[in-house]
Parts: structure tokens; C-alpha cells; sequence
């Protein structure tokens, strides 16, 4: 009796077993075909010829061709289909799927014509004559369209990725060969997380993949290391995600990076970086050098504010140093520096007031045994240095007025105590006042800022800025009265801008802003052009090429009228 | 005589036109227009999903010269299906590669289609009414206070594969950035306001990383999509800069960073502190 009563509990487990495994849509499908197509305007996949689709169940589509919108996440084999599996054998029209739905819709063949839908992956129990999607079975017009890529077959794991195998991609017009080619569409932007430092160019060749994780080559150009290749490694949840990098992967001095993402809980998240530097002739060889950097942060959602802690660390010695080297009594030093802040929600002023204000602390540490960079006029720092801030924004986004008018006002104020004796105070103000027409599609505003900032000292101020060194002198002449500067700098700007959106086609800002900077700036040593003007025209050219071209006047400011060149950029 | 010649006359005419009257008189021919799934087992299926049963000896004709093609009926040819009303059948399909206009005529063929079972309804089935116009999308994006006014704004989309830059947004006054796009109706995506980059993305009001948001063109004439940034990701007062050497660190609290708005302070101790070392610089990693 416990025999048979084991038995029936093993049976219905198994059956409820196999009828999860039914329910559940394809996890992939292998396509090969004659040819295979991607249009990447469209996020579709075609096959044309001897069409076999594999599903993940093992249930084999074959069919004269194949389409999948990889956005909308359903596909079509249409033209002689044959649907085969342990369980089904049929002979039909057209096989459409749609996995969010968890339904597959069939037009058989074999006898009088009907319409069958089968559940998840079902394949024994068609549901006769139900329903389906008035376009189930249309086939999208790709005639407009070009192939990104040519493949022999394909891979898809629906809401994430694409393999080509035997791919040909279009890259600058023309078909470039490569062994494998993957295309991620996932909604989730994890993905493209990066870990590289930056650079001028970027290709990315993406090989491998999976619902998981990313591999791809990186073709890379920096004013430092030339071209190069680099590789790096996506690991990818819903929430979280873990980025390896070698970053040159060619060249002899690389760096070695890992970022990481961890939402521990819905008011927790912590964030991780690392980088190891190395110089180092080969990737298998002993590197000469070696120094790192770690960060670790945690964010954390409290009531009515939030909380951080962010922590550096540095290891600027990690192979040793030879007996002999004048900098062997740092090979110990380990700098490291933390911060704990605090800041408060959007809280309004008062009740009907317009004015929001918004509280923040912070309390940190830096700590380095020898003082290493310390302060510019204090070399070197003291080992340990402790700080506190406390800061606040008053503002009111957007007050409207009469005629289409708008203001907006905003100001932020914060102080920084340091434990060598002096504190920072920096501050700014803003107003605006903006219109929009909508008759004329014309958007302006005018601006007023003023910012400041003060380092201040006590009695030590004269020591901390001392009179010394009145001229200086760059390649674009001479200037005086640098010895005047006492740790405090003010900047106050005009700023205003006009936007013309006649079309959602076109679009052109102009920007000009005027800065009266005390200090006055000095061209070549620091500050900023007093006046500038930016121009901004996008234009989209075709439905999927946008053309935005950038550029900067700065009225003679160190030699410089036009920034040296236009930014072009097309973007889809 | 001549009434008898007459009589038989229109006899024999009578007689010829007999059969002729027996049999149905052919009404105007349907046609419809499609594009081909399939031709099979006498059946002819279009991707509207229905089928349609084809004579024998149909007619293959070519859809423009209306003459005899070597076309052969297959999946993705568009095809002119002439009925002959009288036997609900398919006579003739002229056949062509290039997309042809849809016909009107579907209704009036629709009740040819055959189909062995009766219609079940499918609840999970939900219709949405969308045509696929263009329906032009105000992004509007309300940014911190603290956000410098020369600032870049964009808006991520996962349709651009999350390029950071996808979508670029004009500063309309101190606190919003604005674009407008113009989506086909029922495009879904999901979005991202960054500052140009992944390290300088949207936070929500207590600092966290908030999900993408999603957004649904509906089938309207205008639709607007609003978004409050209460911070940047690399808006980390007094923190360090996420790179080793980067200014001002808690090592070098520099409030006049280079290139900033005034001069660096001078490197002269003040009394108290030790005597700067001969090489007061670290040996920098390599690229660091």
C-alpha cells in the first residue's frame, strides 16, 4: 500500500514535473537556413531557403522561410512547414510563435485547413479552430531595408541576444567576415556597462553570449597606447551585473578592471570598481609593475533621505621595490580615504510655497602614511586628514508667469571643515526666466549665475596663499597680478539660448554665455574663454541617421575663435 | 411554308439557347490580394492566416501582364486571387515579387475562407487598435538645481542598443531639458537619462539606481513622456573622483583644480609642516 501510495506520488510529481516543462515557452531557437539576414533598423531576423528552426524543447520547424521581430519577440516560418517532435508530426502552411504569450499559432495542411493554437510547448493537445492574432502570419516588409549582417545560421535566445555564426557584418559600407557576431537587444542596459577607460575610437566585435553574459573584442585608438585590441567580459541579471575588462589587451602597459552592481535589496544596492595596472611585456608574463585602485560603495534608501558610503583604497606598490631604489621606504604605503553622506528627500518650504529644499551632510577620512600628494602647499600632507560637510539647495524649478513666461531659481551653499585648519565654502546661485512659443517653435531663457569659492585659513591665509609670483607667463603673453589671489574666486555668468524645433526632424540651438571670472583667466594656465558661443544643428537625414553637428566660438580666447573642429555625430 | 421555315427557325434557336439558359450564369468575378504562405493539398493560404480552396486546373498568370508565368506560387509572393463566386474557388492567382496594393475585396472573399473548426475565442488575445502612424513624443526632463547650465542631456533607449547618447536634449530653462521624437504607434521601449555616458547616469531622489522607464506610443496625436532626475551618479559631494590621481581627492582637497577658474595655490609651506621630501611624487602606476 506505502508501495503503491510512493508510486502515485512519484507519478504525479513526474506529470507535474512534465507539465511545467510544457507550459514554459522556448528558452532559444537555432536557425539555419541558405541564408540568414539581420536588419538591424528593424530588429529583425530573416531566413530564407531549406529554413530548420530548433527549438529549445528539441521540437524541429522546417519551412521555406523565417522571420523574427526580436522587439516585438515572435517569429513566423512560413512555405511547406513541417513541425516535428516526440510528440507531433504535422505538415501545415505557416508556424507562428509567440513566446510572451506562451502560444504557438498553426495553419496545417494536411487535410481541410484549420487553425490550431498549441499552449507552451504542448505539442500533443492542439487547441482546434481558437483564435489567433489578426497578423500572426504576415511577413514584414523589409523592402526599404539593408542587412546589417549575412550568416550561414543563428542562435536566439528571445529577449536578449543574437549568435551569428559565419557572420558578415556591414561595417563602413562593406561586409567585413567574422567566426561568430552577436547582436544583444535586451531591454536590459547592464549590458553595456562599461569598463574601459576612455578613448578616441571604439569598435566593439561581440562573440559570444548568452541570457547571461557578453564576451566581445575591442579595437580601440587612445592618443596613448595607439590601436589596440581590448576584451571584456559581461556577466548580466535582472538587477545586477559583474564587468571584467583587459584594457590594452595588445600593448605592453594594461590595465585590469572589474566593475560590479549588486542591488541587495530593494533600499540597498553597493557598487564595486577595480583596477589593476601593470606593466607587463606579455599577458602571461611577470609584470615589472603593479599598482591598484578598489572602490566600494553602498547606497542605501532610508525614510526621507538617502545614505552613502563610498571607500578608496590605492596600492601603489604591489610588486615591492629593489633593495636599492630611493623609493623603497613607501613600499608599504597604502593610501585609503572614505565618505559617509547624507542626503535629505525633496522637502517643500511650506505648505503652497513653490520653494523645495534639500539638506545634505557627510563626514570623511583620507588617511596616507607618508602624506602622499598631499596638499599643493602643504608637501607633504599630513598622514591622516578627517573632514565634515554640511550643505543645502533652495530652489523652485519652474514658476509660471504671463505670457508664456517662465522662472526658475535655485541656490546651493555648502561648507567643508578639514581637520588641518581651514574649511571650503562654495556657493551658487541661479536665476532664469524662459519663454516658450509654440507658434514660432521657439524656446529661449536667460540666466544669471554666480558662484563662489573660498578657502579659508584663519591666520594661516597668507601662508596658505602667499604673496609670491605676481607675473606669469604662457605662450599667449604676460599677465600680472597673480600675487592678488587669497584662496578666493568668484564666477558670474549670462548665459542665454534659443531652440527652433520646427519639425521633430530639426532641431538648432544657439548658446551664448558671458563669464566675468575674478581671478580674470589667464590663457594657457587656467580659467575659462569669457565669452562663448555654441551652435547645436541636428538633422535627421534618413529615418534611422541623425546628423548633429556641434560648434564653439570662443572670441580669440588663447588663440582660439572656432573649436578646431565641427562634432559629428549620427546617431539612430 | 414560309411560317412553317420560321417555326423551325425558332425552334432550332430555341434549342441552341436551351442549354445555354440551363446553365448558371456567371456573375462578376472577386479578387483579392495578398501575399502567399503557402500553396498546398488545393488550398492556397495568405498570411492573413486564411485559406482558400484553389481549382484543379488553376490559372498562374503574371499579376502585371495578366499573361502565363513561370512563377511558381511559394512563401513571400504576392499573388492576385481571382474567385469565381459561383464555387467559391480560387480559378486564378496572378503572381508577382514586388508588393502589390492591398485589396478592398477581403471582406467579400473573407467568407470563402475554409476552415474545419469553428471559432474559439481567445481571451488572451487583447486588440489594440494600431495603425502605426507617427505619433510625436515630448521627452521632458527635469534636472537637478546643481546641474551646470552648459550641461549635455541625453536619453537612452534600449531601440538604440543603450547608446548613451541616442537622443540629445535642448536646456528650455533652469530646471528642464526637452526633445520630441516621433515613435510609430504601438512602439514599446524602455528609457534612460544620462549625461552622456554611463558614469553619469540618473539617480532617484535617495540616490539609488532607478529601473529604466518603459513607455508605450499609443494611438494618439501627441504623447508626453516626464522624467525628475534628482541627481547624478557622479554627483558625489567631496568624494573622490572614481581614479587614482584624479583632483581634488581628500589627499589634495585643491578646491582650484587646474583648469578651473583660478590659479592653483603655491607650493610654499607654511610654518609647522614638514619639509617637503626630494621626490614628493609617488611612482604612478602605469596609465594610472
Amino acid at each position: 500500500m506505502r508501495v503503491a501510495a510512493l508510486i502515485a506520488l512519484v507519478c504525479a510529481f513526474v506529470a507535474s514535473a512534465m507539465t511545467c516543462a510544457a507550459a514554459a515557452p522556448p528558452t532559444s531557437l537555432d536557425v539555419t537556413a541558405k541564408q540568414v539576414e539581420y536588419f538591424s533598423n528593424r530588429f529583425i531576423v530573416t531566413a530564407d531557403g531549406n529554413v530548420r528552426v530548433r527549438l529549445s524543447d528539441g521540437t524541429v520547424v522546417r519551412g521555406q522561410t523565417f522571420a523574427m521581430d526580436l522587439k516585438l519577440n515572435r517569429y513566423l516560418i512560413a512555405g511547406d512547414v513541417r513541425l516535428d517532435g516526440p510528440a507531433v508530426h504535422e505538415v501545415g502552411a505557416g508556424f507562428a510563435g509567440y513566446p510572451d504569450l506562451d502560444r504557438s499559432y498553426f495553419l496545417p495542411a494536411a487535410g481541410t485547413p484549420d487553425r490550431w493554437t498549441y499552449f507552451g510547448t504542448d505539442w500533443a493537445h492542439p487547441q482546434l479552430g481558437r483564435e489567433q492574432p489578426g497578423d500572426a502570419f504576415f511577413i514584414p516588409d523589409l523592402s526599404a531595408e539593408r542587412p546589417y549582417i549575412y550568416a550561414n545560421g543563428v542562435r536566439i535566445i528571445p529577449k536578449t541576444d543574437a549568435l551569428f555564426d559565419v557572420a558578415r557584418v556591414r561595417t563602413a559600407g562593406v561586409f567585413l567576415p567574422v567566426p561568430r557576431y552577436v547582436v544583444n537587444f535586451s531591454p536590459n542596459s547592464h549590458f553595456y556597462e562599461n569598463a574601459f577607460a576612455g578613448a578616441r575610437l571604439d569598435v566593439g566585435v561581440p562573440f559570444n553570449g548568452s541570457e547571461h553574459s557578453l564576451s566581445a573584442l575591442h579595437v580601440r585608438n587612445d592618443a596613448f597606447n595607439g590601436t589596440y585590441l581590448a576584451f571584456d567580459q559581461h556577466f548580466v541579471w535582472e538587477h545586477d551585473y559583474l564587468v571584467a575588462s583587459v584594457d590594452p589587451l595588445t600593448q605592453e602597459q594594461r590595465q585590469y578592471n572589474l566593475v560590479g552592481f549588486k542591488k541587495l535589496s530593494p533600499n540597498l544596492e553597493a557598487r564595486f570598481f577595480g583596477q589593476l595596472s601593470q606593466a607587463q611585456a606579455g599577458i602571461i608574463n611577470r609584470p615589472d609593475n603593479a599598482a591598484g585602485f578598489f572602490e566600494i560603495q553602498l547606497n542605501a534608501a532610508l525614510r526621507h533621505s538617502g545614505l552613502s558610503y563610498t571607500q578608496d583604497n590605492y596600492y601603489q606598490y604591489l610588486l615591492g621595490i629593489a633593495p636599492n631604489d630611493p623609493d623603497l621606504f613607501r613600499h608599504r604605503e597604502h593610501p585609503t580615504n572614505g565618505l559617509l553622506s547624507w542626503t535629505g528627500n525633496e522637502t517643500y518650504l511650506g505648505r503652497g510655497s513653490r520653494l523645495r529644499y534639500r539638506l545634505r551632510s557627510g563626514i570623511g577620512f583620507a588617511h596616507d602614511v607618508n602624506g602622499e600628494g598631499g596638499y599643493p602647499n602643504l608637501q607633504p600632507g599630513p598622514p591622516d586628514s578627517v573632514y565634515h560637510f554640511a550643505g543645502a539647495t533652495l530652489y523652485a524649478p519652474v514658476i509660471p508667469l504671463p505670457h508664456q513666461f517662465s522662472l526658475s531659481l535655485s541656490g546651493d551653499k555648502q561648507r567643508t571643515w578639514f581637520s588641518v585648519p581651514h574649511h571650503v565654502d562654495l556657493s551658487d546661485a541661479r536665476a532664469s526666466i524662459s519663454r516658450t512659443d509654440v507658434r514660432l517653435h521657439l524656446n529661449y531663457y536667460l540666466a544669471y549665475e554666480t558662484r563662489s569659492t573660498g578657502d579659508y585659513w584663519g591666520g594661516q591665509q597668507l601662508a596658505a596663499y602667499p604673496a609670491a609670483g605676481d607675473v606669469i607667463v604662457t605662450p599667449f603673453g604676460t599677465y600680472t597680478g597673480q600675487s592678488a589671489f587669497r584662496g578666493f574666486a568668484t564666477s558670474r555668468s549670462i548665459s542665454t539660448a534659443l531652440v527652433y524645433t520646427p519639425t521633430p526632424y530639426f532641431a538648432l540651438n544657439l548658446g551664448l554665455a558671458r563669464f566675468y571670472d575674478s581671478p580674470a583667466p589667464v590663457p594657457g594656465a587656467y580659467g575659462q574663454p569669457p565669452v562663448q558661443f555654441t551652435g547645436d544643428l541636428r538633422v535627421r537625414l534618413a529615418k534611422q541617421v541623425q546628423l548633429d553637428l556641434t560648434r564653439s566660438y570662443y572670441f580669440n580666447f588663447a588663440n582660439e575663435r572656432w573649436t578646431p573642429q565641427f562634432g559629428i555625430q549620427f546617431s539612430p | 411554308m414560309r411560317h412553317l421555315l420560321s417555326l423551325l427557325a425558332a425552334l432550332a434557336v430555341a434549342a441552341l439557347a436551351l442549354p445555354t439558359l440551363a446553365q448558371p450564369q456567371p456573375g462578376p468575378l472577386l479578387r483579392f490580394s495578398g501575399q502567399l504562405l503557402d500553396v498546398r493539398g488545393g488550398y492556397v493560404y495568405f498570411t492573413t492566416g486564411d485559406a482558400f480552396k484553389v481549382v484543379d486546373n488553376v490559372r498562374l498568370a503574371d499579376y502585371d501582364t495578366g499573361k502565363p508565368t513561370t512563377l511558381q506560387p511559394r512563401a513571400k509572393l504576392f499573388a492576385r486571387a481571382v474567385f469565381d463566386p459561383a464555387t467559391k474557388q480560387v480559378v486564378e492567382l496572378d503572381l508577382t515579387a514586388h508588393r502589390v496594393a492591398p485589396d478592398t475585396a477581403y471582406q467579400a472573399v473573407k467568407a470563402y475562407a475554409v476552415a474545419k473548426s469553428t471559432v474559439q475565442p481567445a481571451p488572451e488575445i487583447v486588440g489594440i487598435p494600431l495603425t502605426g502612424k507617427e505619433v510625436p513624443v515630448s521627452f521632458v526632463v527635469t534636472v537637478p538645481p546643481t546641474t551646470p547650465l552648459g550641461s549635455d542631456v541625453y536619453i537612452s533607449t534600449d531601440a538604440s542598443g543603450w547608446n548613451p547618447q541616442a537622443i540629445k536634449l535642448d536646456r528650455i530653462d533652469g530646471a528642464r531639458y526637452r526633445a520630441v521624437r516621433r515613435f510609430a504607434s504601438g512602439t514599446k521601449f524602455v528609457f534612460r537619462v544620462t549625461r552622456g555616458s554611463w558614469n553619469s547616469v540618473e539617480r532617484n531622489e535617495s540616490g539609488l539606481e532607478p529601473a529604466p522607464h518603459p513607455f508605450f506610443v499609443r494611438e494618439t496625436d501627441a504623447q508626453s513622456a516626464s522624467v525628475t532626475v534628482y541627481s547624478w551618479s557622479d554627483d558625489r559631494p567631496n568624494a573622490p573622483q572614481a581614479a587614482p590621481g584624479a583632483i581634488p581627492t581628500p589627499f589634495n582637497p585643491n578646491p582650484f583644480p587646474q583648469g578651473g577658474i583660478a590659479p592653483a595655490p603655491r607650493v610654499t609651506p607654511p610654518g609647522g609642516f614638514p619639509t617637503a621630501r626630494p621626490n614628493p611624487f609617488p611612482n604612478r602606476p602605469p596609465g594610472g
